[in-house]
């Protein structure tokens, strides 16, 4: 492969650091490292990197401040490594601007897939490509952003204008987690009460009519405390 | 140095008290003894019965002996002064005032004698109940990481052992053998990440108060995480659910019962040794929410239960070390206690069930 995507990986851990450049590069990629944020961020700036895997905990300095200066001036995706117990921290990166968050300890496969994921969305957006009005196809689900409707196995399922905003806006951005804040801004607008009880309501209502079994759902996923996840469009796959 | 500023002031604070206390009773005393006096022309010795009860009030709420002798000087002068003729003068000439004066202090130095004595006693019974409390926390914090340290030395001793066959034997083993052996390494490293995981919790229920920092959550979503999470782990396993049809929004700390519920599903799979779905229901009642885990197993022993949710239970030497099965359970005691539910087990006819409630409103 000539013109392999390169990754940026910023762990201050040595080990983990290796492990993820090895497995990186036997799945070929391009693979920089960095032990710190400062030396991180002078190679985003010099090489532009095509993905940006960035530890939160970093010794030097704040890795959400890594993401704000970053995103000045690059929407290179960046995916945060964070502790599981931090759910604060995840969505505070990703209101910041990241892309996804992936929660330590991962494996290869996880890793592997929101990689692909997240570049797929960023060349999306480079290309700006007619795929972004193709209807999103997803086991059985459709959803055809011209028409405005929504079918499970070819029958239409009826939503709520409300319920209808939700789950194109997370469609659009499948695969990807989206914060209750995104959504809440992206269906009521940004001046819209902190609390997401309405959002929530509204997300059990839509998943009685879409999942085919809403207490183990195929189509949206919580991230309890962060915010949702829909499908990966088949599209795309 | 630290502490003395704060005990300073507290001091200070009792001395106000005290204080304002004392002259506030005495005003009312007074002023009941001037209405009574006009109203009734009676007397004084109904008036100071009046300071007597005063006096009794004064010894029960303050600290000390010194406040109940002042008031009895207090006391005694005044009514001298006030209720007895000749009025507006201090004389000791009447007959009888003497024993009236020598009573009214000794009542006044018995009762305070007493209350000190009292509360001194109420203090050191206080204090040896939160002693015994301590030492109670401190045996199950011991029990516990005695159970923990022994739990997380068999895997990994196995994953030392592996790896070091691993690179020592590297030339002598087979791929299989070498493939068998990373993987129980893997296998290994993923039983420590859940212990990891589950003592991880404790620490999110604030060690003080025990309470936990609750938000209204959909029971829904709560419940689906922690079956994608542990079908991640445990593919093969099958997992019925059925819920109520309303939605369900109740104050939890999602991450906790997400704990609560994999540890309960993951037992059920693991000790009910059948390949049978494991059960979970979720049932309303008007002010609790009742989680049911039910597998269709060989049951439980209903005697141990209590003990191991109450983290006491000792692995008998024979059992097989893997899995314990004790600490996960004593964590969703912890866990659901600090929710203000209730945790529960027993055997029904085909199998065991465990079930934990948790309280719809906040409490």
């Amino acid at each position: 492969m000539i013109d392999s995507y390169s990754i940026l990986i910023i762990e201050d851990e040595k080990n983990i650091l290796d492990f993820m450049a090895r497995t990186l590069r036997s799945n070929g990629y391009k693979t920089i490292t960095s032990e710190t944020g400062q030396s991180g961020l002078s190679i985003i700036n010099s090489q532009c990197p095509d993905l940006i895997l960035l530890d939160l905990g970093l010794p030097d300095m704040d890795g959400n401040d890594i993401i704000s200066s970053v995103r000045k001036w690059t929407s290179c995706p960046i995916i945060v490594i964070s502790a599981r117990a931090g759910e604060q921290d995840k969505v505070a990166a990703l209101d910041l601007g990241a892309d996804d968050y992936i929660t330590k300890p991962f494996g290869t496969s996880e890793l592997l897939a929101r990689i692909r994921t997240s570049l797929r969305h960023s060349n999306r957006m480079a290309s700006n490509s007619p795929l972004f009005i193709r209807p999103y196809k997803c086991q059985g689900l459709m959803l055809d952003f011209e028409k405005r409707m929504v079918t499970l196995d070819g029958k239409e399922i009826h939503l709520t204008p409300v319920e209808y905003k939700i789950v194109a806006y997370l469609s659009k951005n499948s695969g990807k987690v989206m914060t209750y804040a995104s959504v809440m801004e992206n269906v009521w607008g940004p001046f819209t009460d902190s609390n997401n009880r309405i959002l929530r309501v509204n997300m059990a209502n839509i998943r009685r009519k879409i999942e085919r079994n809403p207490s183990q759902p195929q189509f949206l996923f919580t991230e309890v405390g962060v915010g949702y996840r829909m499908c990966e469009d088949e599209n795309e796959m | 140095m630290k502490h003395t500023a704060p005990t300073t002031t507290l001091e200070s604070r009792t001395l106000w008290h005290n204080i304002v206390s004392t002259i506030i009773i005495l005003a009312i005393a007074t002023i009941l003894a001037f209405s009574f006096f006009h109203i009734t022309q009676s007397d004084p010795a109904n008036i100071a019965l009046i300071y007597i009860l005063a006096l009794i009030i004064i010894a029960r709420i303050t600290t000390g002996y010194f406040f109940g002798i002042i008031s009895a000087f207090f006391c005694v002068i005044f009514i001298n002064w006030c209720f007895t003729y000749p009025y507006f003068k201090v004389s000791f000439a009447i007959s009888g005032y003497p024993v009236t004066f020598v009573f009214l202090l000794t009542i006044s130095m018995i009762v305070s004698t007493l209350t000190t004595r009292l509360k001194k006693q109420d203090k050191m019974i206080l204090d040896r109940e939160r002693a015994i409390n301590e030492a109670d926390k401190e045996r199950i914090r011991a029990n516990l990481l005695r159970a923990i340290s022994h739990d997380l030395r068999t895997p990994l001793t196995s994953i030392i052992g592996s790896s070091d066959s691993f690179t020592e034997n590297y030339a002598a083993l087979s791929d299989q053998e070498k493939l068998d052996l990373v993987s129980s390494i893997n296998e290994d490293s993923h039983w420590l990440l859940n212990m990891v995981e589950n003592l991880l919790s404790i620490t999110r229920i604030q060690g003080d108060t025990g309470r936990v920092r609750k938000e209204d959550e959909l029971v829904e979503e709560v419940v689906s995480e922690a079956i994608t999470r542990i079908k991640k782990r445990i593919p093969d396993i099958e997992i019925h659910v059925t819920a109520p049809d309303n939605i369900l929004i109740i104050p939890m700390d999602p991450l906790l019962i997400e704990q609560v519920l994999m540890n309960l599903i993951e037992n059920a799979f693991v000790h009910s040794e059948t390949n049978r779905p494991v059960e979970l229901q979720i049932s309303e009642e008007s002010d609790t929410l009742t989680f049911h885990v039910i597998d269709y197993g060989k049951g439980i022993d209903e005697q141990t239960i209590p003990l191991i949710l109450k983290g006491e239970y000792h692995v008998p030497k024979t059992s097989d070390t893997h899995r314990g099965m004790g600490i996960g359970l004593s964590i969703c005691n912890t866990i659901v206690q600090a929710h203000g539910g209730q945790i529960s087990a027993h055997n029904h006819a085909h199998g065991a069930e465990f079930l934990f409630t948790l309280p719809k409103g906040d409490i």
